[in-house]
């Protein structure tokens, strides 16, 4: 096997969203925070009373709750968040169309592919510049069938009753440390509403780019896929490599109504100086069916575990995690499916990568509640090591309380193996070639779950990770 | 049952430090200094709270009272060595005399050692089998050296602590290197005091290339309040040598049973456990194995039967410090009527533990709608070239199975039986030790019917 100099000599992780663009904001609070940076936000929202009260009411909640032990390092975070801009407003007002958005901000999408991908192969975009969504559009088709696809601002102030009666039902402020700070802070992210039976054929895609130096980004996106509808939304995030580390956590809340078929992606690829802790949760209702499809290949640290809570007879819930961990890397990822009803059914599969001495740990929660009869849960992860300094951990919690449920959970950890290598160099690969061919084998079951030109990217990005990784 | 009443005279662990120069009163100075230290760690210690990762699942603060337990006294003074039995209970002299060819007992009678008795060719060889308070008494270097140092010292925890201060009494067994012992020493240990906290230590060293298994049993009449039995055991196999080591826990209602265990295998040694929980209200057992040399293995058993409102918590784990090093985890545990079971295991690959082969498995077999199994089974790897897996299941019994034995022939209360005593057996089977599976066949066997 090379050594460890051959492996550095390579130059590797090369991270080709790192430029930063030169804009300035038209607005941002002071680094830090407390009740009046709450309040400045809010006014700079224009919200109502309600709003700005729930808001306030969740920072004490945030004041309240210690950091979590557990996980990740979270050691140094306190630091980095006392001296973080919790809110910086980009621009004026969002825009519709691409040409009205500032040049320079335009071009940084232009430079991630964004309004390309529009054009070819989705039904609606939005994209969010540090603490605000600057872009948000959806193909007439689409909206002439009722569909809303807005910023959480727009939805807030036009379907007000609709995203009062869900806002905050899934994922309440008191759940965790960083859902009561994003209850606290929240700006920008998606609002969608799926009416009943609309089945969208293309994806709704969300982009978050952070281009502020010691920005804390804290989207907030609420999903309503209504009964009997069909939909993918996939979101992707990007940042410049400062020096110092960025904050983003996100709350996502997603309501599958009976019979509604929703699918989430994410593509997580921040840089690597970004703490990424982020709470995702669906509601499933009877026959629906949720997937998370989740990969972080990004970031400092992540510490994020979609669920899915199965409320009703027949819900199914599933999650695909894939994660890689570089040098100096921690993805703390897993998933959660909490059984409530009967005849419920959910599925985990978990992929992981640590190359270096990056870390990857599955964290996972399957519980059956008493009462949730033949409930049926299985949980794969598997583990591939690259180095000899690569770590990965597992720790499912399997807790049951229902005599008539099925639970199985299985994990296996390995590294490339030399025969495996050895055999593909037989037949002419050289190393790196091999070693990119076992890797993308690995995660291939979750790859193919992916819109073509995603599965492609998911493939360059990992081959590029990958590069001279042999070890 | 007997019933026996506490006395109020007794000191009570609330009434703190008075308790430890008392057990103290015949020790060595190294140990009393020991005592003292350990006492002083278990009270800086606080009692480990639902809050944390390890005891999650069982709130001793609401299952133990620990402050109102009354330490069993039994060993103020040492007990004249007695090669009879006329002091040993009814109930536990019937368990004895299931028990096949031993080569070697030891009775422990609430925290006093009542009887020793071991194959004379086996003393002369020089294997040492006695009273562990006696040992420590007679200056043995090797029970000043490892008791309570190495494998389960004060600094591990509460009960820990707790135990090196107040430990009455326990078993010292040593041998010696090359020696093969063809038959189990066995433990036979008896609690009687309702209310009580007996604490009892095991320190048994295998020498190089030597040969031992041993067999822990516990029991108790069924009690009125909480009574707790605190055992910390301690193995050491050198280089070669083979350990097995089970505990059949069957105390009576009441019985709160907490177990340290920590094995230290070193190069090419086997050391074995096998932990079955049959009795007691609550049963915890705090399982560390670490594998020390190239070629340690180390086979990890437990079988759990829970009915009524029984508690059964397993904490395990698995330290792989050398590289090409072996174990294997396997728990299995049926739960009837409220019965809880929680497992919890995590297996540790250290830096540098290269080849290390490493398995965990628990399955569990819930009989009833009332019952609850939790199962966290974890991996933290820190090496690359390892092969690791861990495995957990939750299910019902299978219908498959139940309609088969019936289609022969079966009623549905045999076919249940038949498959439940099947699930267990696997176990059982792993180790096979003299007496030991028909023993605790038959008790599951017992439960079964008292259940249908």
């Amino acid at each position: 096997m090379p050594t460890n100099e051959v492996i550095q000599g390579l130059g590797l992780d090369d991270y080709k969203f790192g430029f930063v663009t030169d804009s300035e904001p038209v607005f941002r609070t002071r680094p830090g925070l407390d009740a009046e940076i709450v309040r400045q936000i809010s006014a700079r929202k224009d919200e109502p009373e309600w709003m700005l009260k729930r808001r306030l009411k969740a920072l004490g909640i945030y004041d309240a709750k210690p950091m979590p032990d557990w996980g990740g390092d979270l050691s140094e975070l306190q630091e980095t968040l006392d001296q973080t801009y919790f809110y910086v407003k980009p621009q004026e007002q969002m825009e519709r169309s691409w040409d009205d958005v500032p040049e320079n901000i335009k071009q940084t999408f232009e430079r991630l592919g964004i309004p390309e991908a529009e054009r070819k192969l989705l039904a609606g975009v939005g994209a969010q510049y540090d603490s605000e969504m600057v872009y948000h559009s959806l193909k007439e088709e689409w909206e002439s069938k009722g569909v809303i696809f807005d910023s959480i601002e727009d939805g807030l102030r036009n379907h007000p009753e609709l995203f009062r009666k869900h806002f905050g039902t899934v994922i309440p402020a008191a759940d965790n440390k960083f859902a009561a700070l994003n209850s606290a802070v929240w700006s920008g992210g998606s609002f969608v509403y799926i009416p009943p039976g609309v089945e969208l054929e293309t994806p709704l895609q969300a982009y978050f780019r952070v281009n502020q130096e010691r920005l804390g980004q804290f989207e907030r996106t609420l999903i309503i896929a209504d009964e009997g509808s069909r939909a993918h939304y996939i979101e992707g995030c990007t940042a410049p490599v400062y020096s110092t580390d960025s904050f983003h956590s996100g709350v996502i809340e997603i309501i599958v109504n009976r019979d509604a078929f929703f699918r989430y992606t994410t593509i997580q690829n921040w840089s690597n100086n970004m703490y990424n802790l982020v709470t995702q949760r669906a509601r499933v209702h009877r026959g629906a069916h949720m997937e998370w499809l989740d990969g972080n290949l990004g970031s400092k640290l992540t510490m994020k575990y979609p669920s899915c809570y199965l409320m009703e007879e027949g819900a199914h819930g599933e999650i695909m995690s894939i994660a890689y961990a570089g040098d100096g890397q921690h993805q703390d990822t897993g998933g959660k499916v909490i059984h409530v009803a009967p005849n419920t059914s959910s599925s985990i599969v978990s992929k992981s990568i640590s190359k270096g001495t990056g870390r990857s740990s599955y964290r996972g929660l399957c519980k059956v509640y008493d009462g949730a009869t033949n409930a049926k849960s299985n949980v794969e992860c598997d583990a591939l090591l690259i180095n000899e300094t690569s770590r990965t951990d597992t720790f499912p919690y399997i807790e049951i309380d229902e005599r008539s449920a099925s639970v199985g959970h299985e994990a296996t950890v390995s590294k490339v193996g030399d025969e495996q290598l050895f055999y593909l160099m037989s037949r002419g690969m050289d190393e790196a070639e091999a070693m990119a061919l076992i890797v993308r084998g690995f995660i291939e079951p979750i790859a193919k779950e992916l819109p073509l030109e995603y599965a492609v990217e998911l493939n360059r990005l990992i081959e590029l990770e990958m590069e001279g990784s042999v070890g | 049952m007997s019933r026996v009443v506490t006395e109020p005279e007794k000191p009570r662990l609330a009434f703190g430090t008075g308790v430890v120069p008392r057990a103290g009163a015949v020790d060595p100075d190294w140990l009393r200094v020991r005592r003292a230290k350990a006492w002083d760690v278990y009270l800086d210690t606080p009692l480990p709270s639902t809050r944390s990762e390890e005891w999650r699942y069982t709130d001793l603060s609401r299952m133990l009272p620990l402050d109102a337990l009354v330490p069993a006294n039994a060993s103020l003074a040492v007990p004249a060595m007695a090669n009879g039995d006329g002091t040993v209970p009814e109930p536990l002299r019937r368990a004895m005399a299931l028990d096949r060819h031993s080569a070697g007992r030891i009775v422990d009678v609430d925290g006093a050692i009542v009887a020793v008795e071991l194959d004379e060719s086996l003393a002369r060889q020089g294997v040492v089998l006695k009273s562990l308070r006696q040992a420590a008494r007679d200056g043995d270097p090797l029970v000043e050296s490892l008791l309570a140092t190495k494998a389960v010292p004060a600094s591990e925890g509460k009960f820990p602590a707790l135990n090196a201060a107040l430990w009455t009494d326990g078993v010292f067994l040593r041998v010696p290197a090359n020696v093969h012992l063809d038959g189990p020493i066995r433990l036979s240990r008896w609690v009687s005091h309702s209310g009580s906290a007996t604490f009892t230590r095991i320190l048994i060293v295998a020498e190089n290339h030597s040969q031992v298994s041993f067999v822990d049993e516990c029991l108790s009449p069924d009690f009125e309040s909480p009574t707790l039995v605190n055992t910390a055991v301690e193995l050491f196999s050198r280089a070669g040598a083979q350990i097995q080591y089970v505990s059949l826990q069957r105390m009576g209602k009441g019985g709160f049973y907490l177990a340290n265990q920590r094995t230290l295998a070193e190069r090419d040694s086997t050391l074995d456990t096998l932990n079955v929980a049959l009795g007691g209200s609550v049963g915890r057992v705090d399982l560390n194995a670490r594998l020390l040399g190239p070629g340690a293995n180390s086979d990890m058993l437990g079988l759990y039967f829970g009915d009524h409102d029984q508690h059964f918590d397993f904490n395990t784990s698995q330290d792989h410090v050398a590289p090409h090093a072996h174990s294997d985890l396997l728990y299995k545990g049926a739960l009837d009527d409220s019965a809880r079971g929680v497992f919890r295991g995590i297996i540790r690959v250290h830096e540098g533990a290269q080849g290390t082969d490493a398995y965990q498995t628990n399955r569990n077999l819930i009989l009833s709608d009332r019952a609850v199994a939790t199962s966290l089974p974890n991996l933290e790897i820190g090496a690359d070239d390892v092969r690791c897996s861990h495995g957990a299941t939750v299910g019902q019994l299978d219908a498959e199975s139940l309609f088969y034995l019936m289609s022969r022939g079966l009623n549905r209360e045999q076919a249940e039986r038949l498959v439940v005593l099947g699930f267990l057996g696997e176990v059982l089977s792993r180790l096979p030790l003299g007496g030991v599976t028909e023993k605790v066949t038959r008790a599951i066997e017992a439960k079964l019917g008292n259940v249908r």
